[in-house]
Order: C-alpha cells, then structure tokens, then sequence
C-alpha cells in the first residue's frame, strides 16, 4: 500500500513540480559590493524587470543612540533631512521629488536608521541628485525643527487614540525598562519637546558619517554606471570616524508582571505577553522560524486556531520573534470584547503550555516547513525588497549565504531540533504582560496573571 | 491578519495610467460563464490567483448589513471535500497562504502560492464555489470574530467610527450608505438562510471573474479551469442594484462626542461612478490636492498654516456614484472648522484659477509611478488587472489609462471642481474629543 501511494504522489509531483527541483537551492541575484575611499559601503543588484530603480539606506545608528530624555532624537533628525539642504528649501525638496513621482522615506528603528527611495529609471539622475542632497547636505531650519516636534507630539496623542497603534511601544518599555530597547524609539510628548536644534545638528554631524553607511540599490540599471553615478555623488562626503554606542545585552524577564493602561472607550482588550527573545544572529532563528509559524505564525497556527477558528474570542491571535542586533522582544499579541478577557487570556496562556507539555507533530512540522519555502520567494521579490534584504543583511555582518541556505536549513530541521527549540526559546513561566482596556471592567482580572500589577491612564505623558 | 476587509478606501487602486506597453495578457471564457485573465511572470516560482465576485455591501438590504462580509468569512470553513478548517491547513501545507476582501461593490478571494500548489488550489477553489457547507457552529463562531474584526475597524478607530456616519449621512437611498463590515445588530443576528440566500445570488460562476498571475501558462490555467471550475453550473446574476443616490441640494452635517485626545474632520462630495468619463480628471484632481508633501492640501494644512497633522483625499473605483472623501486630523488646540475653512479655501483657488503646467504634468507623473510600481508584484498585477476588469468594464483600460489622463486639461479641472465640490453636494462629518474619567 505504502509503495503505491509514494509512487502516486511521485506522479503528481512529477506533473506539476517542473521546478521543485530549484525549490532548495533557491538564490539571492548577484550583487557586488564595494567601499568607496571615504567608507561608505555600496550594494549594486541588477534586476531588469520594471523599469524601476529601488534604493535602500542603512546608517548604523538608531534610536539607542539618543541622548537620555532626548528620546525621539534619531527619529526627529531622520524625518528633518528633507526639510531644507544648503541649496533647496523644504518645498523645493518635497516638489523635486513628487515632480519625477518618486518616493523617499526614513525610518528609525532601535539599532539603525533606514532610508528608502525609489524612482524611474528615467529619473535617475535627477532621483540620485536629490537623495545626495538630502543626506549630505541638510541644514535643519530652525522653524522646520520647531513644527516637526509639535507635529510630532501631535502624532502621538493620536496614536494613543489607537489602542493597537501603541500597545507596542507600552510592551518595550515594559518589558525592557532601563535598558536602551525600552526607550521609546519616536520619543513621547515630553522628550520631544526637551529636543532642540542644536541636538539634531550633533546628532547628524556625530552619526551621519560615510564609515557608518551602507547604500544598496536594486533594479533597472546596469553596475558598471550605477557605480559611477554614486561615487559621483558620494565621493565628496568627507570621512570621519564613527562613535559606535555600547550597550549591553538585555536580560529576560524573571518571575511575571503586568501593566494596565486604561482607556476608558474601550470595547476590546488588546494584550500582549512575552519576554526577550532572540538576536537577528542567532543560529538558530530558522528553526525558531518554523516552530513560531506553528504556535503564531499563520492562520493555521496554534494560537489563532483556539482563540479565533475554534471559539470566536478575536479577529486575530499571533505570535512573533522580532529579531534585532540584540535580542528582541518574543510577543503573544491579541484583543478580544472587554467581557472575554480572563478566557482569552487563559486561553493563550493554555497555548503556551501546550507547546511545552505536547510539543509539535512531524505532520505540522512538515506542513510548516513547505508554508515558509512556498512564500519566501514573495518577500525577495521587488526591486525594494532585495535592496533591503542586502542592505540588512550587511548590517548584521551576514551575507548572501543567509538567504542561499534558508531553504536547505528548513529541510534539515528535526522533530528532535524542535524540541529543543521549544525549550529554549519560548518562555514558560517568566512574562511579561500589557493590557489596554478600560481598567473599570478588568482591573479585578489583572492580579491573577501577576504578583506585581502597575496601571496608568493612557492620556499619562510617556508609554 | 486575514481577511482583513478594508472598510475605508484602503483599497483604493488609486488612478492608473500606463503607457501602450502590452503586457501580453491572455484570456479564456469558461462555458459557464467565468472570465479568466492569465499573465504569464516566472520571477518567482509563484502564482497569486484571484478570484473577483461582483457581489457586495450595495447588494445587501437593512437588516442584513454587512452579510457579504460575512459570508467571505465563511468560505473558509468548510465544504463537501475540504471540511472545516480543511481549506487553510490544506493550503499552507501546500506551502500557499490566502486573504480575501469585501468592499460594497466586490468580494475578492486571493491565494498566492508556490506553482508546486497550482492543482491544490483549483480543487480547494472548486470545492468551495460548488459544495460550501453551511454549518450551525461555525457560523456562530466567526459570529464573534466579524463582531471582534468590528471593534477593531470602528469602536477602536476613530477614522473607522467617523467614515461610517459620514457614509450614513450623505446617502439617504443607495446602500452605499451602510458599512461593508455591517451594524453590529445585524452582525447578531444574520440567519442560515441569509447566507444561503447570498450564495445563490452571487457566487454564480458567471458572476466571477478569475486572474492567475506569476509561474504559469495559459494552456495549463485553461486545462485546470476546465478539469475543475467549468463543470460548475451558471445561475443568475445577482438582482440588479437600481437605486440611484437623489442630488444633494444642501449641506449635511453630523458630529461624533467621544472619548479621544485629537479631532478630526471628514466630508464627502458626491462623485461619479468609475465608468464616468469625470474618473480622470477627478483623479487628477485628487492628486494635485493630496499627493506627496508638496500638494495642495498639504503644503497648505500641515505645512504653511500647521492646522493639522494629517490630510488625505479618497476616491476609489465604484460601480454607482460615490464619495470623494476628505479625511484631515487637527493639531491639538486648532478648532475643527478652522481646518475647514482651509480646505474650502483651497477648493475654491481650483475653481477661480487654474493650475500651473508643471503641477499638471507632475500629477500625471505621480499617477505613472504609481502604475509601475503596482506592477512589481504578481500580487500586484493580479489585484490591478481584475479591479479594472470589474470595475472599468475591460481590463485593457489599465493599459489605456495614460492617454485618458493626458487628455485632461486645465479647464477639465476648473469645470469639475466647479461641479462636485460645492456647498449643496458637501456631507461633513467632525469628531470632537470628549475628556472622559480615567482611573488612577
């Protein structure tokens, strides 16, 4: 019986998988890679499909570089960039830019800024120009810094009108508390308003340096002229030495603990609960990868089978691994109607233990496997997405080899690794728990999870 | 997550234009009836194959708002081969994922996939177009969910809670006026037979039409389509939507009290369907006013008179006359019809003056780009090639776009904002923070 039902689905596999003999040895494009003379590292990805040219920025400097209760201070000085250069003012940039239809973003993240940028190949040089000035030339106009941190304050008090647009920042804070992983990456409403332009203008001159830059483009040109349109434009950016900030690896969480934020309005509790995780290094984070998309990472998933396909409790469970230059925080996320709380919170505790006491099956463990080999190709797909793999992965020290052995590494992966795994990696009895809700229908509830319980009102400054 | 029904104009394939690059799209008509687009990119080892019905909110009465919505919940939960929970475990074993959206007018279903996956995915598709099975428990269950995807789009988002009573206040007849996501009593109490009922009126395969995009050939689409779909029989058409919105003849107002720390001011003009010939300068429109920093509305609102932190400007594709939505967030301290003013201030300069060269050419740059970058996914090309399919009636209008809107013209834009944007055809929708009590 055995034989013939192999030999059947060799059939079928036969028929319909003409490339599944790719499928494990499924590549990045080739890219070069060079250092021009002031320190500066360039990525250069050929790929000739739209005519499209993606650019992505990783300056080695992040929010842990902000100065204590200067929180927001990357964040703000990435977002000023474009607010005015030696030779063009805030509204020339931004109608430069729309006039060739381009896109240019900046981002800050806990260990590194990001900037993205996209344009016509038609557009290139006028596209090439402008990003050049704006990273090497800005002059923070003081009124411009002024509006930015008002508008900024702003943004905050209306995301806290979003209880999922800010319960992540309530759990990092939580969660890491002293440690630089816990300071608010885009700053609160009172270190914003403590930023001056002084601070911005060091906080550039200090950090944006060509030893600390990593430019990678993808798309529609061919190298041997990118090359020469950014060493151009780059060439001129004068070297000097970085100063790296030093900070330690963060502890996870001992014991359990909880914090409520009250938010009067609320119909739902959105919750989180987890601990410090694991670093983008990790050796392991493949096979974390698997076993994560089995407890929270799909549809299908543990989680979101019990609290939502099964009982109805929420439109969405997850979980997740962020993975950063240190350990980032694991995450149990999930809201449900103020009324259901303590189940769904027992329920995804109940999920957890589960996965300690039962573990995983080798038919999830294969199911698992093919979900994350089926999609990957997906997120390595445009011209901006292989821009930022490349970029990230030269940030982390990696390279190509990490996405050219992803799929053989799925494929070693063993029941007896994911025990392990499970052990290792997922928390058990140390959490940390964040609730936004409205307190007046589950404060009772919060002392059952933890011994320690804080509260605070969510119109409180800060997170 | 998924199934993540976008409810706003989240989903809005804003204007496309394209120049006449022929992007060799192929297409088969099924005996039943079913439409199939077929676009061949072997980029990737991947398929996205969507499935679009024309079945929405707008074919739904009082009383079951919000079924359409529903009922794309319930598509994943079982059938005659693939029972419940069989459709997505067998899917991600197959390495592939899936999402589905309602908007009033469609309900999409999208698979992306591996091409290793292609036969599964018919069989699974088939499956659940023919034999869906209709489940006491389950229905009770994804019950809770829609009323949790709810709270979360409306209790729980301001923007959300404010579009709705916009949307209810500025149409009185056409049932563009209740949410796709449905009032929360309807959501209590929708019954079996709604939801066979729904079936029998929209998901006939006449009324779909289906698009495969990525690592694939036409040939073996049309072999699989006609192993798997073909057979399925052809019913009716859904019921035909014959209301028409009556002309607005003055200025409607509603204000939301609630617990929040920002206003914010939301209005609605009324504005043609997608098949109008005012979409392409109005889009044109929308993008002088809101697009990139340096639009109108923009540079005005948030950067020369800081009233606000935000302004976008909406308008989707529909398929009846629908709204060119404005949506502005007031900085804290700035009264909500200060913000206003602004807005009708610069309305008012497009109808008085016109526009420069270069901010004509810049918008028709910006919509290009955006086409382009549309195209960079297999995602992406599906969505786009099925919406203009739908909505513009032929999916070659996706190709035909540039020259529509290079034929727009400076006084196209003075005579349509003369038109739509005045007083009388203006709905406003403001909400205004109420400090409530906040316990220590």
């Amino acid at each position: 019986m055995n034989r013939i039902f192999l030999f059947l689905c060799l059939c079928v596999l036969v028929f319909s998988h003409p490339l599944a003999a790719q499928d494990s040895s499924l590549r990045l494009p080739a890219f070069s890679k060079f250092q021009l003379r002031n320190g500066m590292t360039v990525l250069l990805l050929e790929q000739h499909e739209v005519p499209i040219i993606s650019f992505s920025m990783v300056l080695k400097a992040g929010s842990t570089s902000d100065p204590q209760s200067k929180e927001g201070l990357a964040s703000l000085t990435a977002d000023l960039l474009r607010k005015g250069t030696r030779t063009r003012n805030s509204d020339q940039i931004s109608s430069d830019l729309d006039f060739i239809g381009g896109e240019f973003d900046m981002g800050v993240s806990t260990d590194f800024t990001t900037g993205s940028a996209e344009f016509l190949k038609k557009d290139i040089r006028q596209g090439l120009d402008l990003i050049a000035d704006i990273i090497l030339n800005p002059v923070f106009p003081q009124e411009e810094v002024t509006k930015r941190i008002r508008q900024r304050i702003d943004e905050i008090k209306s995301a806290k009108d979003r209880a999922d647009s800010v319960i992540g920042r309530y759990f990092l804070a939580y969660l890491y508390g002293k440690h630089p992983y816990g300071r608010p990456v885009d700053g609160d409403e009172v270190s914003l308003a403590a930023i001056t332009r002084q601070d911005v203008e060091r906080f550039y001159e200090t950090n944006y340096v060509p030893a600390n830059m990593i430019l990678a483009a993808a798309g529609d040109f061919s190298t041997s002229e990118m090359r020469g349109l950014l060493e151009q434009r780059f060439n001129p950016w004068p070297a000097k030495n970085p100063s790296p900030v030093r900070i330690e690896e963060p502890r996870p969480a001992q014991g359990k603990r909880l914090l409520l934020i009250d938010k009067p309005d609320s119909t739902q509790t959105y919750f989180y609960i987890g601990n410090v995780g694991i670093t983008r290094m990790n050796p392991d984070r493949v096979a974390i990868g698997v076993v994560n998309t089995l407890f929270g990472g799909r549809f299908t998933s543990k989680l979101n089978t019990a609290l939502r396909v099964d009982s109805g409790l929420t439109y969405g469970a997850r979980s997740s691994f962020d993975q950063r230059r240190m350990a980032g925080p694991f995450t149990i996320a999930t809201y449900t109607r103020n009324a259901t709380t303590e189940k769904a919170m027992d329920m995804a505790l109940e999920v957890l233990a589960n996965l300690h006491e039962k573990g995983i099956t080798a038919e999830e463990l294969a199911s698992a496997k093919a979900y994350l080999k089926g999609q990957f190709p997906t997120s390595i797909e445009t011209s901006s997405q292989l821009a930022s793999t490349i970029a990230r992965l030269e940030f982390y020290g990696l390279d190509e080899n990490d996405i050219n052995s992803y799929y053989s590494k799925i494929d070693a992966m063993t029941m007896a690794d994911a025990r392990r795994i499970i052990q290792q990696y997922f928390p058990k009895d140390n959490l940390v728990f964040v609730l936004i809700g409205k307190a007046g229908e589950i404060q009772s509830l919060a002392k059952k999870y933890a011994p320690t319980v804080d509260t605070k009102p969510i119109t409180q400054p800060g997170f | 997550m998924k199934r993540l029904t976008l409810l706003l104009a989240g989903m809005a394939i804003a204007a496309a234009t394209a120049t006449a690059q022929d992007y060799g799209i192929k297409t088969h008509q099924l005996k039943n009836g079913m439409k199939i687009l077929v676009q061949e990119d072997h980029s990737i080892p991947n398929v996205a194959l969507y499935i679009f019905y024309r079945i929405g909110s707008r074919n739904e009465r009082p009383g079951t708002t919000g079924l359409s919505h529903f009922f794309e919940h319930m598509m994943f939960n079982g059938a005659k081969k693939y029972g419940p929970k069989k459709f997505d475990e067998t899917m991600e074993a197959a390495g592939g994922s899936n999402n589905a959206y309602t908007s009033n007018d469609v309900t999409v279903y999208q698979d992306w996939f591996p091409r290793s996956a292609l036969e599964t995915i018919f069989d699974l598709e088939a499956d659940r177009i023919q034999n869906l099975n209709f489940d006491e428990k389950m229905i009770e269950s994804e019950r809770g969910v829609v009323a949790s995807e709810r709270r979360i789009s409306v209790d729980a988002s301001n923007i959300g809670l404010l579009y709705e009573q916009l949307a209810a206040t500025a149409y009185t007849a056409h049932p563009y006026q209740w949410p796709v996501v449905g009032w929360m009593v309807d959501i209590e109490n929708w019954t079996m037979e709604d939801l066979k009922h729904h079936f029998d009126i929209g998901y006939s395969p006449a009324n779909a039409t289906m698009v495969v995009t990525g690592d694939i050939t036409l040939d073996e689409i049309v072999k699989l389509a006609q192993k798997y779909i073909e057979p399925i029989p052809s019913r009716g058409l859904p019921p035909k939507v014959t209301t028409r919105e009556p002309e607005q003849l003055g200025e409607r107002r509603v204000v939301v009290r609630k617990f929040a720390q920002l206003p914010i001011v939301m209005m609605g003009y009324h504005v043609p369907e997608a098949a109008n010939s005012d979409y392409y300068p109005l889009q044109v429109l929308r993008t002088i006013l809101f697009e990139g920093e340096s639009s109108r509305m923009y540079q005005r609102l948030v950067d020369k008179d800081q009233l606000a932190i935000s302004i976008n400007g909406d308008y989707t594709p529909a398929f009846d006359p629908t709204l060119f939505e404005i949506t502005a967030r007031p900085k804290e301290g700035v009264q909500p019809d200060a913000v206003e003013k602004a807005i009708y201030e610069e309305v008012e300069r497009l109808k008085t003056g016109q526009v420069s060269d270069r901010e004509l050419e810049k918008a028709k740059n910006i919509l290009l780009a955006d086409f382009y970058r549309r195209m960079k996914t297999i995602n992406g090309k599906a969505n786009a090639l099925g919406r203009y399919e739908v909505f513009f009636g032929d999916y070659r209008k996706m190709f035909t776009a540039a020259d529509d809107y290079s034929r727009v013209t400076k006084e196209d834009l003075q005579r349509i904002a003369k038109k739509y944007f005045t007083d009388k055809n203006r709905t406003v929708a403001t909400l205004i923070p109420e400090k409530g009590e906040t316990r220590q």
